[in-house]
């Protein structure tokens, strides 16, 4: 078997607070395929963003391991993190996090900036990512002049323009209406379908995840749920 | 990160924050404008202290007549002449000694035609003109003859025979002094102000010998008011000054604890120190000026860090997509020394400007030199690099989820 894209040992996260320790999150064990589409869910406050947190490199667990491709992220140097992320993961936020100085172009190429790519080719790739999104015809539009849903869209291009082989989406259709929302997702489908793109997705809406084909649920901070997606059939399964 | 990609960064947001930014440079540009001015003009003032200086002729020490007590009182230096031409030629006579020039100094009435000037009339020697290292403009100096026979002859001042004269040339017209007639000999070249501000070009010489017996003749019998001498270097200035005392001592028979009937003096060492005092100042108008330089890269800082705090969040999603802790490093400082650098340049014609202006208003020379625009240029690029360390310090080492937390 290959080496799971995601694989976590007893990983846990502790905010140390005034009021004593809190556990974000506790033993959590999980493997990732590459190309798995998975929903993840839970109440609010259960950890989910702790865990696309520590998914994406932004944090380290304070107990358990985690292995990205098969490498220990613990012990990497912030630059090493940041390579990472820069290579391997796209991020998209609830909140859009575009720059609102940048035009569309620039938001999405803004990656490719940290991997030193020069203006010209950065450009191209941008461009090519916005088609993607089907945003060919905004390119120079800067993100408050979009739409909710348009500007998630930039954001999912930019995720996608250092061709990650992960995308990390927390909760990406929260400020979304419904019609907006089956967009976004409709584009995460497609990208895991034919490219085999991985992604976790975090969501409060039975409808959203329904698409992704596999869910975990948190609870307290505890996996509490890790399995195929219902009704629809588990195509692959990838349980430890 | 692409270093092009830094400033274009940088730039930008220097243009989105536009009256902030400008408002920062200001600092930068008044720092830097005070600086770049206030070196000019120390050059300038030095310069024109050192021309005094040259002016003044070399290796100088001066003998004033007159006693400094006398019965418990004191009376100015120079009030009663004590000193006679036999001092100076004694003086001569000492090893050391280049030139010796009496001075029997006073204030006559010239006349020249329907024109006339009151003025200094100095009673002095040929050697007045080598110790003051002053050269003619035209005619000759006092010859010995002259000196011997106390001639009614006169050398005149560059402003004296311009307002007796005018364009005419004066060598060889015949001027009234005191009403005798005087022939003009010899014009003066220019020599500019004084240490006190004073013309020195408002001055007629006249042979020693005629000042004491046909112009100012009850009041100098025989006497000068004082002696200039010359000695051969700067390290004789001492030993000759000391030589000098006691010869006078012995000539005018003053025993050790009294009081001397004479004074002497040297003027290169006050010259020096003149320079010196000058030299501090300019020094000192430096510095203060680099204490705005410093509150200007304190804007800078003040600035930054606001600026910061305002980017939280997008340092954190910069670092999400993959910058390290150096490219958010690099993006504050960059914009930082930008900062520092474009004031610095505005301030260097803020400087020039100033410069040009203090030239015309107060006559000065004051020379922007290339070193001082080196300077400027290095300081504030330091000051920029000092004072943006501290808040792109603190972005690069923000932690990427708390920054993209911050609201
Ligand atoms: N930086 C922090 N310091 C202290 N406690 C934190 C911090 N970040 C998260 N927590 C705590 O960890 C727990 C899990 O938070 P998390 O953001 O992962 O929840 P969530 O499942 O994403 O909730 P939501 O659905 O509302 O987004 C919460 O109790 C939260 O208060
Ligand atoms: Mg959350």
């Amino acid at each position: 078997m290959d080496v799971p894209l995601i694989h976590t040992v007893h990983m846990g996260k502790r905010y140390q607070l005034l009021s004593g320790d809190l556990h974000a999150l506790t033993d959590v064990n999980v493997n990732v395929q590459e190309g798995e589409f998975i929903a993840v869910m839970g109440p609010s406050g259960s950890g989910k963003s702790t865990f696309m947190n520590l998914l994406g490199c932004l944090d380290v667990p304070s107990e358990g391991d985690y292995y990205l491709s098969g490498r220990v992220v613990k012990s990497m140097t912030l630059k090493e993190r940041a390579h990472l992320r820069n290579a391997l993961i796209g991020f998209v936020f609830q909140g859009y996090n575009l720059l609102p100085r940048l035009n569309c172009v620039e938001n999405v190429a803004l990656p490719l900036v940290y991997a030193g790519i020069p203006t010209r080719e950065r450009r191209e790739q941008a461009r090519e990512k916005l088609v993607d999104v089907g945003l060919e015809r905004y390119t120079e539009f800067l993100p408050p002049q979009l739409s909710g849903g348009q500007q998630q869209r930039v954001a999912i291009a930019r995720a996608l323009v250092n061709n990650a082989s992960l995308l990390l989406a927390d909760e990406p259709t929260g400020n979304l209406d419904s019609r907006t929302s089956d967009e976004i997702i409709a584009i995460f489908e497609r990208l895991n379908r034919e490219r085999r793109l991985t992604i976790v997705l975090v969501t409060h809406e039975p409808d959203v995840a329904r698409h992704a084909r596999r869910l975990i649920r948190f609870h307290d901070g505890c996996v509490v749920e890790d399995g195929p997606v219902s009704p629809s059939p588990p195509l692959r399964q990838a349980l430890p | 990160m692409i270093y092009s990609e830094l400033l274009r960064e940088s730039w930008r947001a220097m243009r989105v924050n536009r009256m902030r930014t400008i408002l920062t440079m200001l600092g930068m540009v008044i720092g830097v404008g005070a600086v770049i001015a206030m070196l000019a003009i120390g050059n300038g003032a030095r310069q024109s202290v050192n021309a005094i200086i040259s002016s003044m002729g070399s290796n100088m020490l001066i003998v004033i007549s007159g006693a400094r007590t006398s019965g418990g009182l004191r009376f100015a230096t120079g009030s009663t002449p004590t000193l006679h031409l036999s001092d100076a030629d004694a003086i001569r006579e000492l090893p050391g000694v280049a030139a010796v020039a009496p001075g029997s100094p006073g204030t006559a009435q010239i006349v020249y035609g329907a024109n006339n000037w009151s003025t200094m009339v100095l009673g002095t020697n040929p050697a007045y003109l080598r110790i003051r290292d002053w050269q003619l403009k035209s005619g000759a100096g006092f010859s010995g003859s002259d000196m011997r026979s106390a001639a009614r002859v006169a050398i005149l001042g560059q402003t004296v025979a311009n307002n007796l004269f005018g364009s005419i040339n004066p060598v060889g017209q015949t001027i009234r002094i005191s009403n005798s007639p005087y022939q003009v000999i010899g014009l003066l070249t220019p020599k500019g102000q004084s240490f006190g501000g004073q013309d020195q070009d408002d001055i007629v010489l006249v042979p020693v010998t005629t000042a004491q017996r046909k112009l100012f003749g009850a009041q100098f019998a025989d006497t000068v008011r004082y002696i200039m001498v010359q000695t051969d270097g700067p390290e004789l200035l001492s030993p000759v000054q000391e030589e000098m005392d006691a010869l006078l001592r012995q000539r005018h028979h003053i025993t050790g604890s009294q009081d001397p009937d004479f004074d002497i003096r040297n003027l290169t060492e006050l010259a020096n120190a003149a320079a010196s005092t000058t030299r501090i100042m300019s020094l000192l108008l430096g510095l203060i000026a680099s204490i705005s330089l410093v509150v200007g890269g304190i804007g800078i800082m003040n600035i930054m860090l606001v600026s910061v705090t305002e980017r939280t969040r997008e340092v954190g999603l910069r670092m999400a997509v993959g910058a390290e802790p150096a490219d958010i490093l690099g993006q504050f400082l960059t914009e930082a020394v930008l900062v520092s650098t474009l004031g610095c340049l505005a301030g260097l014609l803020l400087g020039m400007l100033c410069v040009a202006m203090v030239n015309q208003l107060f006559h000065m020379h004051g020379v922007i030199t290339f070193a001082s625009v080196l300077i400027a240029i290095t300081v504030s690029v330091a000051v920029g690099t000092f004072f943006g360390l501290y808040p792109a310090r603190k972005a690069s080492l923000l932690q990427p989820i708390e920054a993209l937390r911050h609201e």
